[in-house]
């Protein structure tokens, strides 16, 4: 079975916030209000901060690590165990998905996520005037099930999916080729447009796979290894 | 249609017990139609969110929740009141409960449906209610909290209901002077109930076994209230004592909704005869012992995070006793602790203002309590960054809410007290005859007795 | 009392099942309205759009020229990815570049051509046609002709891509004025006018990151600005990581950014003292002989000392540097400690190849020589240690060759016009000067009559320093044209606003740069353009048709697109092989032999016009020389050289002039250019953008300015205070932000917030630091004041 596994190199990157725009472009995220935004309401399912300091609250600019942060994908995702109605969900792929259909925006899982990846609808999001063009038209629907890139009602958790529709996409691709589907197929927009080239898509599963090799690295290491997650998302240490 | 005949117990009080009945004073419908303003305001800032979305609060990232939990928390606490005195006190057969067993359960009756509004009112998505039955995950502890406080709600109006029945139909037969719709009201609620030796062995047996599980749920209802937050891995929520620590507030602050309400009672109601002071010296004691409770819980929770050191617990540690929450926190605990410790000891005794002073302080601090759990936690998560520092300010809409949250509990308690007798009469007259003879564990042979003997008496007077 | 005991266990174990059992009902009641409700899940399909097809465009939301691969969905662009083929970025886009569909879709953009109706600053408008906004221009041209004052015409452009350079330069040079003035000299004149001194080549150095063992970079902020971010970035990716050995890199800066955050060494230095800190390192270098001695004696000029045709003995490099640097001296200049400069020009000399990086806009535009001359010290090191043009070394950009510009036709009128004055004062006021874009405003408010005032991708008002001076200055030019995109500060003044289409929607070619082999990318309209804009390219070519005469002989093309179609026609490759890959490029950087052909015609010496082009790299430099001889010491002094004689040709170090009291205004504002909102105006009205665009402190929407925190502790200060930043020529209020990472002497606002224009999400947002800079030009150069103003900063 495939598990799909992101690697991110620290050393490379430098905190452009490309993967966080590439990603709002690609599953359409709001832009809030500078008010809201000023409230903490900003939706950047791949986030991009400063790492505080060790005992300083102050901000460091310049002394600060930064950390890009999708969602971990969780190998025992906390937040997946809290949701009420199964609106949140792992697949059989590992990625951990977001049901906007199903969910009633309670926000369990938002307070249960340690890592803050989750984020919610606070307003219906809107684009102003010409600006709803840009929207990706790319939607995952079924009976009772819209996901991705899908525009959200409010009142909604969403998430980074891994552009889970983009693995829908390239599976679709793959058919109409007539050919078998291959992990190298599906990356993210995050990675594809890293910068820095400091993120690594693929199996976990394989062990030939660059993030497996990537995974084994002495620089490895995941977020919270305490919390007994176990992301699928590895960084790479500095240096 | 033939009325059967029906018996009620005699209680010298019943006068009293029964006069808020009679009618509905100019004051009553002031009080209600102010409630009822309130309710309103709280019912246009619901539209408010309803329509806008959740923006409207002050919630946001990190802290996505907020007042409401806490007053979700809160009802969920008061609601353990009723339970207590009715349910425990009844197995332990503490027979001074009697008079405030009614008074008390209705606190228990009216808190749930708000504790359930809370979490309407914070749900993002209140028009999908139904997905928690329709998809609800056993897994998930909210589904708990769910099926938790729906039974809890349901035995409770039960418990109540049954313990109403013999008034209700004391009322029926007693009550003249009122509307044919009120008195038709009482004939139906009171299901036919004659009052023979029979009904009420039965009903005291379901009332004592309906203790137990009540005990039970109580325990039950409130544990996995905390476990929301405790089943998480979140600073300052993921610990063990999270769920005994939330059923002792609950109680506590409980129990001092009781005294609130008693004493309100016994001045609205001029019921000082059926409400002696002694209640309220026996309310004291439990007050004080809980208090104690609360106090040790707080030095054990906090002495093992203090003591153990974990930075990201620190963290939260330090938001209380130092940081954004520490005026809340250390308010909070003179409020809920050192204030009415004192006044309990050394001013309560046989003094309702001062205990009425105390159970209000105690239930300000337990709100507060609650907000402190709740939310220092999520400004200061286990990946700590300062784009998640979250600030929480809530907003009038959330405000309004809650107070038309708690205008609504008390315009449902207010109506109650003026159709029903808010002190058991059966109860009542039953445990003053018991208080000649003392000898509470053998009550219900005793009680059968005296009904049978005058089930004969009459019996002999038909004869005749 | 034991019977009643044992019955309530008995009632409550029944209890206890009836818990149970509730429990399960409840489970099994759920599931039976699931089923009841929901029937069998269905598939979960994607559903996309109906018609899709890629189109390859070349990004300028920076200088970096990315190639971009446009997601056409139903007629809309949803989104863009970088061009794998496109040697800049590789595949990869900054968030600038991924937020472009905003700029394009942007609701505040010019729909089409305006008048201005009323005075200079009604801001009313009326709609004008094309062929109208075109017979006003010809004939405001035509005018200008005839009265024989075509000079009277100028042109402030800013980024001009690929031909647009030399094409805007031809444009004027037809109608007759020299006036094609550059905004270069706001950022990388210095570093070219550097080069120029010393290596002979005006153009930026180029360098082989990914070959280089040791990156010393004086106040670049690779990472986050300059002229190639996107190329610095994946060059220090494969630096870090992409090789078995991990290359270093050491920032020195007074602020440590976020290329400071991730070097190996972050050196605070004080403001202003580069120059001074790289003679410092070449001291230790030449004192303990660790130079290139081949290059240095066969390939430079003036190391030794020499005598000239003079027939007088000149100070070299060596003796200078020897005498004057020492790194206990350069400790008391600069703030570093000597020990460091001894370990760094041990590192910098014993790890080649190794390359001393120039900053790009800011560090150097001191405001006096100083800036020019740390360029050329900074080149000085990579020379001592034998960098030029080694792998792993710099490198010198080469472009694509271009068919000869068809010969400008006889004009008289033109002839005269093109030997007048610069309106700028470059070449005359400032003798080094080729662009002092800035400085137009004073010379207009001077009396340089400009009758006519194009502005191409230029915002004066806001960009360059004191720009408020150009709202007077326009009052005094009686017509003024721009193209800009958007309403912004500047095209509020103009009386005609003909709007160019965004990057997204014309045709445009882009040199690429940074690699030092040649190559081009190809703009083209990924969607049909929205609104009623017209390329500039076209719109000029119609100009001149219009204007006729040896003005349209100059221009025998249809439009710009097939300008550059004959522009491009000898690449290596076919139009439309160009079209669909986006980019051209022959990769491979050919070395070339010291002193060789190639060494001599492309890589030192080609740009000198008055010194010898013999392949000599200029320690000291003879071009400088040339350039001022005819000035003596005391003009050139009174012109305010701080040094004279031969140490004013060979890179030295002179105190900045600060303007501000040190006592009063403790502190030299420094603005910084932010990887977010990047360094064009229309940046800042992309909402996404300016969600993201203080990161770093964890602002969003708006300015701050930065402090060292213990700092400001001292002078009790607070995170988030608001304070007021007041420089000689003005204050601005805004938010102060606390950061570690920077020298306490200096403070730092971002750039590109403050507009007063441009749309709904950059107008009234935040603070300009700009317009509290010094306005004064640099006497030499006439390049901008970007770093010596001081400012005091209190609570507001």
């Amino acid at each position: 079975m495939t598990k799909w596994s992101m690697v991110i190199d620290l050393d490379k990157c430098v905190a452009c916030q490309g993967c966080s725009m590439a990603c709002r472009f690609e599953n359409n995220t709001p832009v809030v209000s500078p008010d809201e935004a000023a409230l903490g309401r900003s939706i950047f399912w791949n986030d991009v901060f400063p790492l505080r300091s060790e005992e300083e609250s102050a901000i460091a600019s310049g002394q600060a690590k930064f950390l890009t942060r999708p969602c971990m994908h969780c190998e025992d995702p906390p937040c997946t165990k809290v949701c009420p109605v199964g609106a949140t969900y792992q697949d059989t792929e590992g990625i951990v998905r977001q049901n906007y259909t199903r969910c009633i925006g309670c926000r369990l899982c938002t307070v249960a996520c340690p890592y803050g990846v989750r984020y919610f609808n606070w307003y219906e999001p809107t684009w102003e005037e010409s600006l709803e063009r840009h929207l990706t038209p790319d939607q995952i629907e079924g009976r009772a099930v819209s996901e991705g890139p899908s525009i959200r009602p409010k009142g909604v958790v969403e998430k980074c999916t891994f552009c889970v529709h983009r693995l829908f996409k390239e599976r679709d691709r793959a058919a109409a080729e007539e050919r078998e589907f291959r992990t190298e197929d599906f990356v993210p927009a995050c990675v594809q447009t890293c910068t820095a080239k400091s993120r690594y898509f693929g199996d976990l599963d394989n062990p030939n796979s660059t993030v497996s090799q990537l995974a084994q690295s002495r620089r490895a290491f995941r977020l919270l290894e305490e919390a007994g997650t176990h992301p699928k998302i590895i960084y790479l240490h500095e240096g | 249609m033939v009325r059967q005949r029906t018996f009620h117990p005699e209680n010298v009080h019943e006068e009293s017990i029964l006069a808020p009945i009679y009618k509905i004073s100019s004051k009553d419908l002031l009080l209600w139609s102010g409630l009822l303003i309130i309710l309103g305001v709280g019912a246009y800032a619901y539209f408010q969110q309803l329509i806008s979305g959740l923006g409207v609060t002050g919630m946001n990232r990190p802290i996505y929740w907020g007042v409401y939990i806490t007053n979700f928390v809160f009802f969920i606490g008061l609601a353990h009141s009723g339970t207590f005195i009715s349910a425990i006190l009844r197995l332990a057969g503490a027979e001074w409960r009697k008079p405030l067993t009614r008074a008390a359960e209705a606190i228990t009756l009216f808190s749930l449906p708000f504790a359930v509004a809370s979490i309407v009112a914070d749900m993002g998505r209140p028009e999908l209610v139904l997905n928690m039955v329709i998809y609800g995950r056993f897994q998930s502890p909210l589904i708990w909290d769910i099926t938790a406080v729906s039974l809890y709600m349901f035995s409770s109006v039960v418990f109540f209901y049954l313990s109403l029945l013999p008034d209700i139909a004391l009322i029926r037969d007693r009550i003249t002077g009122i509307p044919k719709w009120q008195h038709r009201m009482y004939e139906i609620l009171s299901l036919g109930w004659q009052g023979r030796s029979q009904q009420y062995h039965r009903l005291e047996k379901v009332l004592d076994w309906m203790a137990i599980f009540m005990t039970m749920l109580v325990v039950t209802v409130h544990t996995v209230v905390s476990w929301v937050f405790g089943m998480t891995i979140q600073p300052g929520w993921h610990t063990a004592l999270i769920g005994p620590f939330f059923l002792l507030g609950a109680i506590y602050s409980g129990t001092a909704a009781v005294v609130i309400v008693l004493a309100i009672l016994r001045r609205v109601y001029q019921m000082e005869e059926a409400l002696p002071i002694d209640l309220f010296n026996s309310l004291r004691k439990l007050l004080i012992v809980f208090s104690l409770g609360w106090i040790y819980m707080m030095i054990a929770e906090f002495l093992t995070i203090f003591y153990g050191n974990i930075p990201e617990e620190m963290e939260v540690f330090w938001q209380k006793f130092t940081g954004d929450f520490s005026v809340i926190f250390w308010g909070m605990t003179i409020l809920v602790f050192i204030i009415p410790l004192f006044i309990l000891i050394v001013k309560g005794k046989n003094n309702i203002r001062w205990m009425v002073i105390a159970g209000v302080l105690i239930n300000i601090g337990m709100w507060l309590e609650r907000y402190v759990v709740i939310v220092p936690t999520e400004t200061r998560p286990r990946l700590l960054y300062e784009l998640a520092q979250g600030v929480y300010r809530p907003t009038w809409v959330e405000w309004a809410i809650t107070l038309a949250l708690f205008a609504g509990m008390i315009l449902l308690y207010a109506i109650f007290t003026r159709f029903f007798p808010i002190i058991p009469l059966w109860e009542t007259a039953e445990s003053l005859e018991e208080d000649e003879q003392k000898v509470a564990t053998r009550r219900q042979r005793i009680f059968g007795q005296r009904i049978q003997s005058r089930i004969k008496k009459e019996h002999d007077h038909a004869n005749q | 009392m034991g019977s009643n005991k044992s019955l309530s266990r008995r009632v409550f174990l029944k209890a206890a099942g009836g818990v149970v059992g509730a429990s399960g009902a409840l489970a099994v009641g759920s599931n039976l309205l699931r089923s009841l409700l929901q029937e069998n899940d269905g598939p979960v399909y994607l559903r996309t759009s109906q018609e899709e097809e890629i189109i390859s465009t070349v990004c300028l939301l920076c200088p970096s020229g990315c190639g971009m691969l446009g997601r056409v969905a139903d007629g809309n662009l949803v989104k863009l990815e970088g061009n794998p083929m496109h040697p800049i970025n590789l595949g990869a886009l900054c968030p600038k570049g991924q937020a472009a569909p905003e700029l394009l879709y942007n609701p505040d953009r010019l729909t089409g051509p305006l008048k201005k109706i009323g005075s200079r600053d009604s801001g009313e408008w009326e709609p004008i046609t094309w062929d109208d906004a075109i017979r006003v221009v010809a004939g405001k041209l035509t005018q200008l002709r005839e009265n024989g004052q075509p000079e009277r015409a100028a042109i402030l452009y800013g980024e001009t891509r690929g031909q647009m350079r030399q094409f805007l330069e031809r444009f004027m040079a037809s109608i007759g004025s020299p006036n094609v003035i550059s905004h270069d000299s706001l950022n990388i004149e210095a570093a070219k006018l550097g080069t120029l001194f010393t290596q002979g080549i005006y153009d930026l150095p180029v360098y082989d990151l990914e070959n280089s063992n040791y990156i010393l970079s004086f106040g670049a902020n690779l990472l986050e600005a300059g002229r190639t971010p996107q190329r610095m970035v994946s060059g220090h990716s494969y630096l870090r990581q992409g090789r078995a050995v991990r290359g270093k890199v050491i920032l020195i800066d007074p602020r440590q950014g976020i290329t400071g955050g991730k070097a190996d060494e972050w050196i605070p230095i004080k403001p202003g003292t580069d120059a001074a800190l790289a003679l410092g390192i070449a001291h230790v270098i030449i004192r303990t002989g660790r130079f290139d001695t081949d290059f240095v004696h066969n390939y430079s000029f003036g190391f030794d000392d020499f005598v000239g045709e003079d027939r007088t003995l000149h100070k070299g490099f060596k003796s200078y540097v020897l005498e004057n640097y020492d790194p206990e001296r350069v400790e008391m200049i600069t703030g570093v400690p000597a020990t460091t400069i001894t370990r760094i020009a041990g590192e910098f000399s014993g790890n080649p190849p190794a390359i001393a990086v120039l900053p790009g806009k800011g560090g150097l535009l001191n405001g006096n020589l100083n800036g020019m001359s740390a360029a050329m010290a900074i080149l000085s090191l990579n020379a001592l240690v034998g960098s030029l043009e080694t792998p792993g070394g710099v490198l010198t950009q080469r472009y694509v060759t271009c068919p000869d510009w068809p010969e400008m036709p006889n004009d008289d009128v033109a002839e005269r016009g093109r030997q007048q004055e610069r309106a700028d004062g470059a070449g005359t006021l400032f003798p080094l000067g080729n662009h002092a874009y800035q400085a137009v405003a004073d010379r207009v408010l001077d009396g340089y009559p400009i009758e006519a005032l194009f502005l191409y991708d230029a915002n004066p008002i806001y960009e360059a320093p004191g720009g408020g001076r150009f709202k007077d200055a326009f009052e005094k030019i009686p017509f003024i044209v721009s193209f800009a995109t958007f309403l912004d500060e500047s095209a509020n003044y103009a009386d005609l606003i003909l709007p160019e289409p965004t990057f997204l929607e014309r045709w445009q070619d882009d040199y690429i740069e940074g690699l030092g082999y040649p190559g081009v990318g190809l703009r083209q309209p990924v969607v049909e353009p929205l609104f009623d804009t017209m390329n500039t390219g076209d719109f000029l070519i119609r100009v001149t048709k219009e204007i006729g005469g040896s003005v349209s002989k100059a221009f025998p093309w249809d439009n710009y697109k097939s300008l550059l179609q004959e522009r491009l026609s000898n690449i290596g490759t076919g139009w439309e092989t160009l079209q669909e890959l986006g980019v051209w490029l022959i990769p491979g950087y050919h070395f070339s032999r010291r002193g060789s052909e190639r060494w001599v015609d492309e890589v030192v010496g080609k740009d000198r016009k008055k010194s010898p082009r013999d392949g000599r790299f200029d320690f000291y430099s003879r071009e400088l020389y040339c350039l001022l001889e005819e000035k003596n010491d005391d003009l050139l002094a009174a012109m305010g050289a701080g040094v004279s004689g031969d140490e004013l040709f060979l890179p030295h170090y002179e105190a900045v002039v600060y303007q501000g009291d040190e006592k009063e205004f403790p502190f030299v504002l420094n603005v910084v250019t932010l990887m977010s909102l990047g360094p064009y105006s229309y940046a800042a009205n992309m909402p996404s953008l300016q969600e993201i665009s203080g990161m770093v402190v964890g602002e969003r929407w708006g300015s701050w300015m930065e402090m060292n925190d213990e700092y400001a502790h001292k002078l009790g200060f607070h995170d988030k205070d608001q304070v007021w930043i007041e420089s000689p020529f003005g204050r601005l209020q805004t938010k102060l932000r606390l950061v570690k990472g920077m020298r306490e002497d200096i403070v730092n606002i971002p750039h590109n917030q403050g507009h007063t224009a441009i749309g709904r999400w950059a107008k009234d947002r935040g603070v300009n630091g700009l317009e509290i800079l010094n306005p004064a030009s640099e006497p030499f150069t006439g390049l901008a004041s970007y770093t010596n103003t001081r400012v005091k900063v209190y609570k507001a």
